[in-house]
């Protein structure tokens, strides 16, 4: 029985621009002249058509602005298809981290009744399942106080036991195993395979190829708005790993680019101990970061800088030439590489991006910058808390250091 | 947006179309059957609103009485003894009270609904429910803040020693249209204040002006005539004299004015929520 559909289902936004040519002094005008319609048409998602049997688990992966997070918002209802049907037998949830609509002065107790009854649930649903939730999120007396006083952990884990007890026919999954420590991921990963068990369709959105390949029998891989691939698991993350590992836009991409800045980004590559390309790292092991640059127009003091961003968008942590050299960059190609000994990140997925701006101009004033590559970083050095710190350690004797 | 029947041999599996927004009368059916299934939500959510207000402040649900009695004694001082103003013969500070109540509970509606969407744009883009919720528990607040501040009216009528007739039954349907209207407007203003930030700069103002273009801190009475047409075009105007009327001078309201007042509050939320709902569609695309 088929219980979800796409049926040749576009989704276009409109990308409203400042008009370009006909540029007034009057911002006033500007923004009026927007409005009677200089905007562009971006279509996010063309004609995509795929059915999920029931029971079966589809996952769904893709570059970032591939059509993956579109996909999501139109299943949720979230927004609506431009053209083309969705159709969905069954009561269908998100597995979604709902901690960002928490009120800080209220209880955990009240929250959960908020947030409860913004993801459809009814009061007396709520009420039977409050302690088992509060079981779930492992807060335990403290779901009475303000959750103000909350960890930023507890935080988390509260609003995502809500989620956890929806009960749906069909489960959407989206990154949900970035939420939260080691122990509290093993609980929703335990949950999530309950839900299957128990026969609940899963459609699971990610960067995370292991948990897609673990969880999933069928992968669809998007890419730019379309079906590029769809088949077994296995299959499909071969060929998004082919794509990943072509991904350094070329001669092509830089014909396409409108605008000429004074240098742009090629690619960025990833390279392990062994000096081979990769995108798998763990947590601990040294990585070395290759950024391919060409210059068309030399500029002085330049500083490449790499960017890790987390799949919701944010900035884990970044390297910059910033605090060496001087570098003065003369016309032609150029390639910049950043050694790291001991990856510090923690579980997860990365988008890596490189930027090239002038020393001395604000973060956000690039010359380009451009999303190259993505690091999955996996379970290695034990990761306790926000990311690893390098560290050693030996035994001293009880009387203090010997000699 | 979304429909539900029954299968044949599956009566648990509802089935749910998504297409392309568009306007007809089933779209508006299965709209309101949704908001009817999110009750518990209305419910929870309004509880919420008011419950935050006790919590977050010292002063807390104090708040409900301060804001209309602080304007009461700030106009009662300005033209009592500053600028004098027929009060129709009550004492000038159940005159401008009695009009003050239902006026706060529209205002204060109106402008903490303006902006609900764009505050809670983290609910928006995350997750799905029927929209209008979030102005319509504002209004909900803002009417419990009603009933509360009410009881300062009954002392005024008690110390004034103003008798109720039973005319005063006639404040349920007064308020029951003042509610039609400020959802209507709630709903109107925070679905273009989502596309248009302007929205909510503009709202504190009007409501200033329209406070003034409202017969609360003068009678009725002393508007010309001659301008009473363009006047009476603003439904508050009906709304406020009448609630005055049945309340303050135990006599039958202006029966025409307030059905007019009535038919406008209506056909005004029904375009509301066509065009509230209409625009849900996009909203996330665009908060």
């Amino acid at each position: 029985m088929v219980n979800l559909t796409f049926d040749r289902v576009s989704k276009k936004y409109k990308i409203y621009t400042e008009p370009q040519e006909q540029k007034s002094r009057s911002s006033l005008v500007n923004k009026l002249r927007a409005l009677r319609g200089h905007s562009r048409e971006f279509w996010a998602l063309k004609d995509i058509s795929f059915t999920v049997e029931r029971g079966e688990a589809l996952g769904i992966i893709g570059l970032n602005g591939a059509g993956k997070s579109t996909i999501l918002k139109l299943l949720y209802n979230i927004t609506t298809p431009s053209k083309g049907e969705i159709r969905i037998r069954g009561k269908l949830s998100a597995l979604i981290e709902v901690s960002s609509g928490f009120h800080p002065e209220l209880t955990g107790r009240e929250n959960v009744y908020l947030n409860g009854s913004l993801l459809g649930m009814t009061r007396r649903e709520i009420r039977n399942k409050l302690d088992s939730i509060v079981e779930f999120s492992g807060v335990g007396a403290f779901i009475d106080s303000p959750v103000k006083r909350y960890s930023s952990g507890m935080y988390l884990r509260l609003g995502f036991a809500i989620a956890a007890h929806l009960d749906p026919d069909i489960l959407l999954l989206d990154e949900v195993l970035a939420v939260g420590d080691a122990a509290f991921q093993a609980k929703c990963i335990k949950r999530i395979a309950q839900l299957r068990n128990e026969g609940t369709t899963i459609v699971f959105v990610s960067h995370n190829l292991g948990a897609v390949e673990s969880l999933c029998d069928r992968t669809l891989l998007i890419k730019e708005g379309q079906i590029y691939k769809s088949g077994a698991t296995r299959d499909v993350i071969s060929a998004y790993e082919d794509l990943l590992l072509r991904l350094s836009p070329t001669a092509r991409a830089m014909a396409e680019s409108s605008a000429s800045p004074a240098a742009e980004i090629v690619s960025i590559n990833l390279f392990n101990s062994q000096g081979s390309r990769t995108t798998m790292f763990a947590t601990g092991e040294a990585m070395s970061i290759q950024v391919e640059l060409m210059v068309h127009r030399p500029i002085k003091d330049a500083v490449v800088e790499v960017y890790f961003n987390s799949v919701f968008g944010n900035l884990h942590t970044h390297f910059s030439t910033e605090t060496g050299n001087r570098i003065d960059l003369e016309p032609g190609p150029m390639l910049v590489e950043f050694s790291c000994p001991e990856i510090t990140l923690e579980v997860a997925a990365f988008d890596v991006e490189g930027s090239i701006r002038q020393r001395g101009t604000s973060i956000g004033d690039f010359i380009d910058r451009k999303h190259g590559a993505v690091l999955n970083v996996g379970r290695g050095k034990p990761v306790h808390g926000v990311f690893y710190t390098p560290h050693e350690w030996k035994v001293l004797n009880r009387d203090g250091p010997s000699c | 947006m979304s429909t539900s029947e029954t299968i044949g041999n599956e009566p648990a599996a509802r089935l749910s179309i998504i297409t392309a927004p568009s306007l007809s009368a089933a779209k508006l059916v299965r709209d309101l059957a949704k908001l009817g299934q999110y009750r518990d939500l209305l419910y929870t959510l309004s509880v919420h609103r008011i419950k935050v207000r006790y919590k977050q402040s010292v002063l807390g649900g104090l708040w409900a009485f301060i804001q209309p009695v602080s304007l009461m004694l700030m106009f009662t001082f300005i033209f009592s003894y500053v600028a004098r103003i027929p009060s129709e013969g009550v004492p000038y500070a159940i005159f401008v009270y009695t009009a003050l109540l239902p006026w706060n509970y529209f205002s204060s509606s109106v402008a903490n609904a303006t902006g609900s969407l764009v505050n809670h744009a983290q609910f928006v883009t995350k997750v799905y429910f029927p929209r209008e919720i979030l102005p319509a528990t504002y209004v909900i607040a803002a009417l419990f803040d009603f009933v509360v501040a009410s009881t300062i009216l009954a002392g005024l009528m008690m110390y004034y020693q103003v008798r109720l007739t039973i005319y005063a039954l006639y404040v349920v349907p007064i308020i029951l249209i003042l509610t039609c209207f400020a959802l209507a407007m709630s709903l109107f203003l925070s679905a273009t204040q989502v596309r248009f930030r302007d929205i909510g700069v503009a709202v504190p103002l009007l409501l200033q002006l329209w406070l003034f273009a409202t017969p609360i801190i003068y009678p009725l009475s002393s508007v010309p005539l001659r301008f009473r047409s363009i006047y009476n075009l603003n439904p508050m105007v009906a709304i406020i004299e009448s609630f005055r009327q049945v309340v303050l001078r135990g006599a039958e309201p202006d029966y025409w004015s307030l059905t007019m007042a009535a038919i406008v509050s209506v056909v005004f939320l029904f375009l509301s929520y066509v065009y509230f709902k209409h625009l849900e569609t996009t909203m996330a695309d665009i908060i």
